[in-house]
């Protein structure tokens, strides 16, 4: 299968400071990946090696299965983390620009901006000077003018940072859209909620070498230790009583129906789920028995505190 | 290089400068401040010259006689007198108080005493200035009449004699050239009007040059320059950045020159039309009628302005402007790319732009000598030639050289757009934490990313 990104061995080094270390990452055709790290884990210096802002050490990198060209940079939609417009300009006029640049030509740029506009509800400000509107606004048009020219691939640094609840599901929604009309997308992103409603992938980076990487769900399921959410009807003690050895008991949540209570467990032994389903079964009324695999955030930490241990017990 | 893409970043530089109202209104406002600046010496000249009526105290006697008929002085020496359409001439031999030539009409009195021949002096008496232009005609016109005094007193001679025996010796410039002799001299009045073109290239230079730092420095700040970087070459980028400015400051120049020629006919064909002079374009006692040009011609000041050969001046100007532009404009955007903000940017840029104004400031002493090796020297180096080759175009300067000059200047233009090119693709990605010459160097090198 032919990536719409394909980095090996990649490896940036700021004088004595080495900022990659041999990382390897693949973003598959339609697909989301997103590229997860703290601060200073590299991400940024992995996109900028990708778009030819930065030049790598060593390593290589395929963009729609061609080794990396400026030509091929160019068809990449790309919206970095810090981003800006040019004030003195119309907004029009600027993304008709942009678009120009990415190799559209004029009648072409205009008609599909018209549509971007529309779509993001922005097109009263067509004529307006960017100095005149929101930053949220800028936000918008700087996210139109990144995907106008329909790229293969889209590379998203933060897209979500400085929008309201409201535009970010737009945004959300709009970057659902493209990738389910082929379009591949890396996304960098802090903002785990979106990782999990988005992301296909994801690719954790901590201190310049790949730390998790996998499919979204695979990894949640990896995970997960033996988390379970029980709603049951019946006495506590006799919920209890029945876990027995099986698991241990976080908590009980009581009374959230009519004598409805959930209880909070971890079981010893994942593989003995249904074991303590039928015991608990027998003693209480058990309406729901639900896995609760981690989520992205807790996974995130997780993976870095231990990268972190290694590191210090290296 | 790709066009398309080199073409919409000149489009967009050029369009976001010159579609903006303080573009407009100063190309639209220089041109007709120019011609109205020229219009107004015109106008002021011609009209201080009319007002004067000049009343001569001819005290000893020396160049005037009491004619029977009229009982009034006339002078000895008539054609000493000129007619003149500025002023005329009343003589007397004792005048009456200042309050009463003044009531009479008078605006000028001039005053001597015996001893005049002697120590060349005499009085002008005025409540305001006359002016350079009718002062010195007086003098001229007192100085023939006591010299066809003194001719007369002292000599056997009479004064059609002496007319023809005075000489006054001519040099007329012949220049030996490759084609023989040519006509040569009045190198001081044409290097200064190369003088005049070098200063509007310096500061056009100078002015645009600090144009595209400043939109270097503005991309960075605003974060533009990453997307820019991602689709367009930094070395394409810089260049679209240079010509698109580049471009701009063409439009000014192309503007102002349609524009002035367009304001300065409609002045002419309003002044030679008459409806400036209250009598009429004639000049009093002439039968023919007075032209814009005849009035610049004999003004000092205008005068220089229809000497210019304007095709070859500018024609040379725009040469050595798009050369001296590529040059000096990709190392201000070098500077721009090198630095944090505009500010720290001027302190750089004093050592580059340090050569053209040295051109500058040594170009005055070009015009003396014009042909000093200095000079052309520095009209061949080409930091220094877009300035001090034009003062020795408006000299005389033999083809090859323009030529070669030119040539040497593209040459060294295009390795600084490599050179500025590579510290561009560096520096204009570069955060500003660090700057400094060093690290250009290491950028030059090809280091740093």
């Amino acid at each position: 299968m032919t990536h719409a990104l394909d980095i090996r061995k990649l490896e940036k080094a700021y004088g004595p400071q080495r900022v990659l270390k041999g990382v390897n990452l693949d973003v598959k055709p339609g697909s989301i990946m997103g590229l997860l790290g703290p601060n200073g884990a590299g991400k940024s210096t992995l996109i900028r090696s990708v778009m030819g802002i930065v030049e790598p050490d060593a390593g290589s990198i395929r963009i729609g299965g061609h080794p990396w060209s400026r030509e091929a940079v160019r068809g990449v939609g790309y919206l970095p983390e810090e981003r800006g417009l040019y004030k003195d300009m119309k907004v029009g006029e600027q993304a008709v620009y942009f678009a120009r640049l990415k190799g559209m030509d004029k009648a072409d740029a205009v008609r599909a901006l018209k549509g971007w506009f529309e779509r993001l509800e922005v097109a009263g400000w067509w004529d307006r000077k960017v100095s005149d509107i929101s930053k949220g606004m800028a936000q918008k048009i700087q996210f139109i003018c990144t995907v106008v020219h329909e790229p293969a691939l889209l590379i998203l640094d933060e897209p979500l940072s400085g929008f309201d609840p409201i535009n970010a599901r737009r945004i959300i929604d709009a970057v659902r859209d493209l990738a389910e009309s082929g379009t591949s997308i890396l996304l960098s992103t802090h903002d785990m909620p979106s990782v999990e409603r988005l992301c296909d992938e994801v690719v954790l980076l901590h201190g310049g070498e790949v730390v998790l990487s996998g499919k979204a769900d695979v990894l949640r399921e990896e995970g997960w230790a033996g988390e379970q959410e029980v709603v049951f009807r019946g006495n506590d003690l006799a919920f209890t009583n029945a876990l027995g050895a099986g698991a241990h008991l976080d908590r009980i949540e009581p009374d959230v129906a009519d004598g409805v209570r959930r209880a909070h467990l971890r079981l010893r032994d994942p593989a003995q789920t249904a074991g303590v389903l039928q015991a608990l079964s027998s003693s209480v009324d058990v309406l729901e028995f639900v896995k609760v695999r981690p989520t992205m955030e807790s996974l995130f930490i997780q993976a870095v505190n231990a990268a972190g241990s290694n590191t210090e017990a290296a | 290089m790709r066009v398309g893409l080199l073409g919409a970043v000149i489009f967009r530089e050029w369009r976001t400068r010159v579609i903006k109202k303080s573009f407009v209104i100063g190309t639209l406002l220089m041109p007709f401040l120019m011609v109205g600046f020229v219009a107004g010496v015109v106008l002021f000249t011609d009209r201080t010259e009319q007002e004067q009526r000049v009343l001569v105290e001819d005290a000893p006697g020396l160049i005037t006689r009491l004619d029977a008929a009229s009982g009034q002085y006339v002078p000895r020496c008539p054609g000493c007198f000129p007619e003149r359409a500025n002023h005329g001439y009343r003589f007397v031999r004792e005048a009456p108080a200042d309050s009463v030539w003044q009531a009479q009409g008078y605006t000028l009195l001039v005053e001597y005493d015996e001893a005049v021949l002697q120590n060349k002096a005499g009085y002008l008496v005025y409540e305001t200035s006359p002016g350079m232009v009718a002062k010195r005609h007086i003098e001229r016109d007192l100085s023939r009449a006591m010299e066809h005094a003194r001719v007369l007193a002292s000599t056997d001679l009479d004064w059609a004699a002496y007319q023809r025996l005075k000489l006054d010796l001519i040099l007329v410039d012949r220049e030996v050239s490759e084609a023989g002799r040519v006509e040569g001299g009045g190198e001081e009045i044409r290097g200064g009007i190369g003088f005049l073109f070098s200063a509007i290239l310096f500061l056009v230079l100078a002015v645009y040059g600090g144009l595209i730092m400043r939109s270097v420095v503005e991309e960075k700040s605003n974060h533009v320059i990453e997307v820019l970087i991602a689709a367009v070459r930094p070395e394409e980028l810089l260049l679209g950045k240079v010509m698109g400015t580049g471009a701009v400051a063409l439009t000014q120049l192309v503007a102002w020159s349609v524009l002035s020629t367009v304001a300065f006919s409609a002045f002419q064909l309003f002044f030679d039309s008459g409806a400036l002079t209250p009598g009429g374009a004639m000049a009093v006692g002439e039968e023919v009628p007075v032209d814009l040009l005849t009035v610049m011609a004999e003004n000092e000041f205008t005068a220089i302005l229809l000497d210019i050969q304007w095709g070859l001046m500018a024609l040379s100007t725009i040469g050595f402007f798009v050369g001296g532009y590529l040059l000096y404009g990709s190392l201000y955007a070098a500077v721009g790319a090198s630095v944090a903000s505009e500010q720290e940017g001027q302190s750089m840029v004093v050592p580059i732009i340090l050569p053209l104004m040295f051109a500058y400031v040594v170009g005055s002493g070009a015009l003396q000598n014009p042909e000093m090796a200095a000079f052309t020297a520095l009209s061949w180096f080409p930091l220094t030639s877009p300035v001090m080759m034009l003062v020795r175009v408006a000299v005389g300067v033999s083809l090859w050289e323009v030529i070669g000059s030119w040539l040497l200047l593209l040459l060294t233009a295009r390795a600084t757009l490599w050179l500025a090119g590579r510290i561009y693709r560096h520096g204009v990605l570069h955060d500003g934490s660090l700057t400094g010459w060093k690290l250009i160097a290491q950028w030059v090198r090809g280091h740093g990313r």
